[in-house]
């Protein structure tokens, strides 16, 4: 065993390596390569905010993308520049038409908006288990794809926001999602974590021990779309453009899979699912390009990345049902019993 | 497990390797042989995968036709043109990732691509802040060159224009005094395409032409409500305005028929699809006019060949009119290369701007007044012996 104060030298380190890297990256490296880098970041973030819900809390919630609309729709309205805004949004109302706030402030008031409608709807639908439960929040999702589209003056329905101020980079990105696994990684390890993974395991046991189901359900529904809100803000300011699709099952599916993949109760499984889930597409994208092999040509071979990705997938969950990782968390002691493949995270 | 796990993983990413490594292969000996600069790299992104595919599918196809034409020809300016093809997958993010590794990475002259807006306004700004001229070829929403910017053009009339040109019809020829308007809530397309029509159809007949604006949405199956409502109009109309996709117009045309509403019915190109002929069947040969890009069946000469081509190339006849958009675009591209002598992508904008009377198969195409949606003819179509035939060509 290390003592704490060595882990966290280690983890400080880390954290400089990485950013360091980023910074090496940032200089060396094409837009295009810093654009997969920072969603990677983005969908880290996302996935593990989804862990605390559904993994740690087991409140198996299909809205994520339901939040990301919300935060990204608010932040977009609040950060668009006046000269744009009344041209592109001339129906807002004055108070709203009038401001323009910078990125943070943005960024925090689209997540605690995408907060607050996670407490309103939580607090009724919490009640429900299992099943019951995901298709609630499935229709949370379908509410918010409806309200955006029909709330012209705000939203400009199914046209969408375009021309956002690109203000997302890699450290907007990347210092967001250190917080994240920060927070996180800090209430799995409170008594409300405790609490939570108690609700996970057995919620009559966990009541019959006094922790308060609602609330700290409510808590780990609020906190996981807080994150989502300001996930979806950060990469409709990369997209630069926000329509409702953008935020569709799809979406919503794309990140329970990066979850399941990692292992929906560790962060560690968080950060490698969405890493493998983002990077493996855009490298098997160099599957469909025609191949000449001596002088019999392939032509390219559309959808060939997403049935690969499929079977990649289908084989993982049958050798591992729980995840690559599991319910393990990636920690400093792992080093010194033996060398185990890191996935090189530096939480913990 | 975990050794087998990482075998697989290594198995995935070294097929994905090898895919890189041979496209690598395949461009080097082109490099060597022809000595560097002797190829014009031009991007499309397509959604050749998801629920765009059907219209992204045959644009693809019509593109690659045309650049292979080209090449036959002896290239643009001696120099041959080579199509750097990225799926989209009906995706935006997706979308976004291929459009900055064409631009980043691949460093292609123009970017090409899209027939639906929603992808083309995540995709354009990127090639907009590269300085790379991005031309949407099925892409309709008249406003996209404006919210995008200078180096975004459309291929395709915008919206208004098939629009007016339906309503143009509907008074001009159908001597239509009242209409009737159902339109699709569920599709900003036919949201846009109403308006549009009633604008115009209100400037030409009066504010209260418009009888009754009835709503359905995307894959709703029974339309008696709304053609009971519309029967029990007190004025009769003397037109049916049906704003909607290419999945709901057979069976709207078939119901309305069936129940004997035999008004005529005036679409935009919404209606150019197949389905509307297998689905309305003997309702659809009455009385059913639509305005679209180009009329696939009709005598003209450009028409002919690229259903020729299309058909020797593919050995099927192409889908529908986004296969001509996406051949037009290669044309539209290659044409203002080589006004430009230059595969420099400020040229070729410059050149692009400057496009009066291309003569394409979806009709001419000029940008006036630096106005980066073309001034294009509008072709009426009518179903007629279950084939689409032409009835006229109109410019708006």
């Amino acid at each position: 065993m290390m003592n704490l104060q060595k882990k966290k030298l280690y983890t400080l380190l880390a954290l400089v390596a990485l950013f360091v890297i980023l910074f090496i990256c940032n200089m060396l490296l094409s837009p295009y390569h810093m654009r997969i880098i920072n969603l990677v970041g983005i969908n880290i973030a996302l996935v593990v905010s989804l862990n605390l819900t559904n993994g740690f809390c087991g409140v198996f919630s299909l809205g994520h993308a339901g939040f990301m609309a919300v935060g990204a729709y608010v932040a977009a309205i609040l950060s668009l520049p006046l000269v744009k805004k009344a041209i592109i949004l001339p129906e807002l109302p004055k108070w709203l038409g009038s401001v323009e706030l910078s990125f943070l402030p943005s960024l925090i008031i689209g997540g605690l908006v995408a907060a607050i409608c996670a407490l309103i709807i939580g607090y009724p639908v919490l009640r429900l288990r299992g099943h019951y439960l995901a298709v609630a929040t499935l229709g949370f999702l379908v509410v918010i794809q409806v309200v955006i589209t029909q709330l012209q003056d705000f939203t400009r329905g199914a046209r969408g926001i375009n021309g956002l101020t690109q203000y997302t980079n890699t450290w907007w990105v990347w210092i967001f999602t250190c917080i994240t696994i920060y927070v996180v990684w800090r209430i799995i390890n409170s008594a409300y974590g405790r609490g939570m993974m108690a609700i996970r395991e057995d919620d009559l046991a966990a009541e019959a021990m006094g922790v308060n189901l609602t609330k700290y359900r409510l808590l780990a529904f609020c906190v996981g779309a807080f994150f989502a809100g300001i996930g979806g803000a950060l990469w409709a300011h990369l997209i630069t453009v926000v329509t409702p699709l953008s935020f569709s099952y799809d979406r919503t599916f794309s990140l329970v899979v990066m979850s399941v993949i990692g292992g929906m109760s560790s962060i560690t499984g968080g950060v490698v699912g969405a890493s493998l889930m983002t990077l493996v597409p855009e490298l098997l994208r160099n599957l469909e390009v025609g191949i000449t092999v001596g002088g019999i040509s392939i032509p390219p071979l559309y959808g060939i990345s997403q049935i690969v990705l499929s079977v990649v997938l289908i084989i993982v969950i049958i050798v591992r049902p729980k995840g690559i990782v599991g319910s393990r968390e990636f920690s400093w002691n792992l080093f010194k019993k033996k060398k185990w493949n890191t996935m090189n995270q530096m939480e913990n | 497990m975990k050794k087998l796990l990482v075998l697989l993983f290594s198995l995935v990413l070294g097929i994905a390797l090898t895919g890189c490594g041979g496209s690598q292969e395949k461009e080097q000996p082109k490099q060597a042989g022809e000595s560097g600069g002797d190829v014009i790299k031009i991007g499309a992104i397509y959604n050749v995968t998801g629920a765009q595919a059907s219209l992204d599918g045959p644009s693809l196809n019509g593109f690659k036709l045309a650049a292979k034409e080209i090449n036959a020809a002896g290239g643009v300016n001696g120099k041959k043109i080579e199509v750097v093809s990225i799926d989209g997958k009906t995706d935006q993010t997706s979308s976004t990732n291929a459009a900055s590794k064409l631009v980043d990475v691949e460093k292609v002259s123009a970017i090409a691509g899209f027939s639906d807006s929603n992808y083309a306004l995540a995709a354009g700004p990127i090639a907009q802040t590269a300085g790379v001229p991005f031309i949407t070829s099925g892409a309709t929403l008249p406003s996209m060159p404006e919210q995008v910017g200078d180096f975004f053009f459309m291929a395709a009339f915008g919206d208004d224009a098939q629009a007016y040109a339906a309503a143009d019809y509907a008074v001009d020829a159908l001597q239509a005094k009242k209409a009737y308007v159902l339109k699709d809530t569920a599709m900003d397309f036919t949201m846009n395409l109403a308006a549009f029509f009633e604008e115009r159809f209100k400037s030409k007949n009066g504010d209260s032409a418009i009888l009754l604006e009835d709503t359905f949405k995307t894959g709703d199956q029974d339309f008696s409500a709304q053609i009971t409502r519309l029967k029990a109009l007190k004025e009769k109309p003397d037109v049916l305005f049906i704003s909607s996709g290419p999945s709901d117009c057979g069976p709207i045309v078939k119901q309305l028929r069936d129940a004997g509403v035999n008004i005529p019915v005036v679409s935009g190109d919404g209606f150019d699809t197949p389905l509307l002929i297998e689905l309305g069947g003997k309702g659809a040969e009455v009385d059913t006019y639509f305005a679209t890009h180009t009329c696939l069946n009709s005598d003209g000469e450009k028409v002919k060949k690229f259903v020729d081509d299309y058909k020797a190339e593919y050995n099927k006849e192409p889908e529908n009119a986004f296969a001509a958009l996406g051949y037009d675009t290669m044309h539209l591209i290659a044409d203002a290369i080589k006004r430009a002598d230059s595969a420099d992508p400020k040229a070729i904008r410059e050149a692009l701007l400057q496009t009066n009377n291309f003569a394409a198969v979806t009709g001419s195409i000029t940008y006036a007044d630096g106005k980066r949606v073309p001034k294009k003819s509008v072709s009426i179509l009518k179903v007629q012996d279950g084939k689409f035939s032409l009835i006229k060509e109109v410019t708006p």
